[in-house]
């Protein structure tokens, strides 16, 4: 008795270590689950929305596929943080989501595909004749294999205040030196000129893309990304610099570092602030919180009105050990239809990546003009830059992250930062 | 009990008696044995087969809850997983030498060294200094235990966020209080500001745990011989000599408890850190807890987060063995409370 005591737990210890030290492992091919479908509802997890009420909308909004399908969808929600440590390992224990929310580039999308963790959708594709945007499609293809399904279109530019720029004359900025002009204006009526924040980290990466895309173009951010031209470079030093020079000059709201997003929003949002440098996905934010006209232009270039940087947000994924495939692409053509893209721009204030009939949609002057642009820039296919965080790896990241706030502190000058940009871009 | 062991004989030379000489050094083993020899055998198997029921489970669980994590950490170290490959390649001692050779790490520990030294001497002196205020006070000392004690029942999560607004350069409370007292030549972006950025924060920890070392120290000093007090105060001792001879012997051991933990957090501090800058800006808040994460699970580095959460618990070990040990010898001295 005492021996075969000591040699179950023995047993156990052993296999419970040997079970660590090698881990699970994803199925090897999609083939490998049933088509069938397993029991239960699909497990459809995204990254929990700022607003609970999106959420909210979001789940009336899947009832209706429910309803029409007679396929059940759960849905769950967890910080983008959380998500990033724990979406791997779920993925592999196969006790991970079916379908989930996703970012679409190397380092979010590109290494669940590497890692065979996400099921190929090219012939799904085919099959449901998914009308996205190319150049968004081409951000959800890895190794010639189509994994997701491009969730929605975000520009990173500037947003201001036309009030304001009314009451100072100060007309809307079509080169540096116009937005320097009015930045100067601004300060000079006790207004903060820009509201940065930096404080995440985050926002750096966005600071970066915008003035970056505008100096160098798409074709120029294009090579940049594809390791074509060195991030050491004047141009790159230039684009770090101007935030540099903008801080000193008082342009920005004091200590930026210890500003977060909401800070600056806020900034913005009470008038404050003449300009905010961020995202599309700001908008419906703004037409919620403003009480005045505001308007959206490219980051200006050195001699002309620049480009917005383009990006994609998180979009649907299957995992590739789902066990209801057959449901799950039922649920992405539903996410992937014209009808699902017309509810998200009226409810979610989103850009849906494909050609979106707008006609009769209730949406604010400000996004439809957003709308407009985007749509008008995607179908063209050149003239966008790129949002260089979701295209880059997390080592590029967090070099691109922290170096705008070390430029923006002082710890760095911008010639380090964008020789430490090409060594994380080897890596 | 008569002892038959292979290594003495019973036909060797007659033992000498217990008051002759020292009983031979028994092994674990023979003692064991001779144990048993008590019991009839029956009672023996029920006494053995009860001890191992009644073990299993804490064996089961340290195995599983901690032998079984540290062995799996061991092993991580020594490849390189990214969280994704469940056959992550041996690298050997790769992880320490890149270790060895990361700037950060060394910037991080010296983070760790400020928040060490900071974040347990100010916490004790002030606990300390608290204490020995309220020690005599009758009437609301429990007002005093509960407002100075609340701030470390707290979540970590909450006291950060509020001292986050309240550090904010243009909304918080501590610029605005600056101006109003003139000192608007100090008002900074606390948070953001590498050269005030930890220190903000240590401010925010030291307020969340000297509350903690307060309360114990209170309940030390209800326990000093306050005769010992009045005789030295009757032989001309003054307030400090007071302190440091009479009071502080007395409650040493608990001292160095508080110590001890007060320390030991200082390697191990992680969340006040990442909620209110995320080792920002520019890693100039990273200490060798948020660098790990960051490295393990930001970057998908999971060996190289593992191998420095490994030397974290390397580093932290022998002043936890020794503040241990100092404070057991204190007790068995009897100095102590």
């Amino acid at each position: 008795m005492k021996l075969s005591l000591v040699r179950a737990t023995a047993g156990i210890a052993a296999c419970l270590v040997v079970a660590a030290c090698t881990g699970g492992s994803p199925a090897s091919s999609p083939d490998n689950s049933s088509q069938k479908g397993g029991s239960g509802p699909i497990k459809y997890l995204i990254e929990t929305p700022e607003d609970a009420a999106a959420l909210k909308a979001l789940k009336k909004h899947i009832a209706t596929f429910t309803q029409s399908s007679g396929i059940q969808v759960k849905v769950s929600t967890l910080p983008t943080d959380t998500m990033r440590t724990v979406l791997q390992t779920q993925l592999r224990s196969g006790e991970g989501p079916d379908v989930f929310s996703w970012g679409s580039g190397p380092g979010f999308g590109g290494a669940l595909a590497n890692a065979g963790l996400l099921y190929d959708l090219t012939d799904a594709y085919k099959k449901y004749h998914w009308n996205v945007y190319d150049w968004a499609r081409q951000r959800v293809t890895f190794n010639g294999k189509t994994y997701g399904i491009p969730g929605e279109t975000e520009t990173v530019g500037l947003f201001y205040n036309k009030k304001i720029f009314n009451r100072l004359g100060i007309d809307q900025p079509a080169s540096l030196d116009d937005l320097a002009a009015a930045a100067k204006k601004a300060k000079a009526a006790g207004l903060v000129p820009l509201a940065v924040s930096d404080k995440e980290g985050w926002e750096g990466g966005h600071l970066l893309s915008m003035a970056l895309s505008s100096a160098v173009g798409p074709a120029g951010m294009k090579a940049l990304l594809d390791g074509h031209k060195s991030w050491n470079s004047p141009k790159v030093t230039s684009s770090l610099a101007l935030w540099d020079d903008y801080n000193k000059a008082g342009y920005l709201p004091n200590s930026p570092t210890s500003v977060d997003y909401d800070g600056a929003t806020a900034m913005f949002y009470s008038g404050k602030a003449a300009m905010i440098p961020t995202g599309s996905w700001l908008v419906g934010e703004i037409d919620d919180n403003t009480n005045f006209p505001v308007g959206y232009i490219p980051f200006p270039a050195a001699h002309g009105p620049g480009v917005f940087a383009g990006g994609l947000g998180s979009g649907p994924f299957i995992s590739a050990n789902s066990n209801k495939k057959g449901e799950d692409l039922q649920f992405l053509n539903f996410l992937a239809s014209p009808q699902h893209g017309r509810w998200t721009v009226e409810n979610l204030h989103t850009i849906p990546p494909q050609p979106i009939d707008t006609h009769g949609l209730h949406v604010s002057p400000l996004f439809a003009k957003v709308l407009k642009d985007t749509a008008h820039l995607s179908q063209s296919g050149t003239g966008l830059g790129y949002n260089i965080d979701v295209l880059s790896t997390d080592v590029f990241n967090e070099a691109m992250f922290d170096g705008v706030q070390a430029v923006l502190t002082g710890q760095q000058s911008p010639e380090e930062v964008a020789s430490k940009l090409q060594d994380a871009s080897q890596q | 009990v008569i002892y038959h062991g292979p290594e003495q004989p019973p036909t060797s030379a007659p033992a000498p008696s217990p008051a002759a000489a020292p009983a031979p050094r028994r092994s674990l083993r023979s003692s064991w044995r001779a144990i048993e020899s008590d019991a009839p055998p029956v009672t023996r198997k029920a006494q053995a087969r009860l001890g191992l029921l009644l073990t299993a489970p804490l064996v089961l669980m340290v195995t599983v809850f901690l032998l079984f994590p540290m062995l799996n950490a061991v092993y991580y170290v020594f490849v390189d997983f990214n969280g994704i490959n469940p056959n992550p390649p041996w690298v050997g001692l790769s992880n320490f030498a890149e270790l060895v050779q990361d700037s950060r790490v060394w910037a991080a520990l010296k983070n760790n060294v400020i928040w060490i030294v900071i974040g347990t001497v100010s916490p004790l002196v002030i606990g300390l200094a608290l204490a020995l205020l309220v020690w005599g006070i009758r009437r609301g000392s429990v007002l005093y235990r509960v407002a100075f004690f609340l701030p470390y029942v707290l979540p970590q999560v909450a006291v950060g966020v509020v001292w986050g607004w309240i550090y904010e350069p243009s909304r918080g409370w501590l610029n605005k209080a600056l101006e109003v007292l003139g000192l608007g030549g100090l008002t900074t972006g606390w948070l953001g500001n590498p050269s005030t950025a930890l220190y903000a924060v240590l401010g925010t920890a030291v307020w969340a745990s000297a509350g903690f070392v307060f309360v114990i120290f209170l309940s030390a000093l209800r326990n000093v011989d306050l005769d010992l007090v009045d005789a030295s105060r009757l032989d001309g001792a003054n307030g400090g000599q007071r302190l440091r001879y009479v009071i502080l012997p007395q409650i040493m051991p608990v001292f160095l408890m508080v110590t001890t933990i007060t320390l030991l957090g200082g390697f191990s501090v992680f969340d006040i850190i990442f909620v209110m800058t995320g080792g920002g800006p520019a890693g100039a808040t990273d200490v060798l807890g948020t660098y790990a994460y960051s490295r393990a699970f930001q970057l998908s580095q999971i060996s190289y987060g593992t191998t420095l959460a490994l030397v974290i618990t390397v580093l932290a070990v022998p002043f936890a063995v020794w503040l241990n040990r100092l404070q057991r010898r204190l007790s068995l001295q009897g100095t102590g409370a």
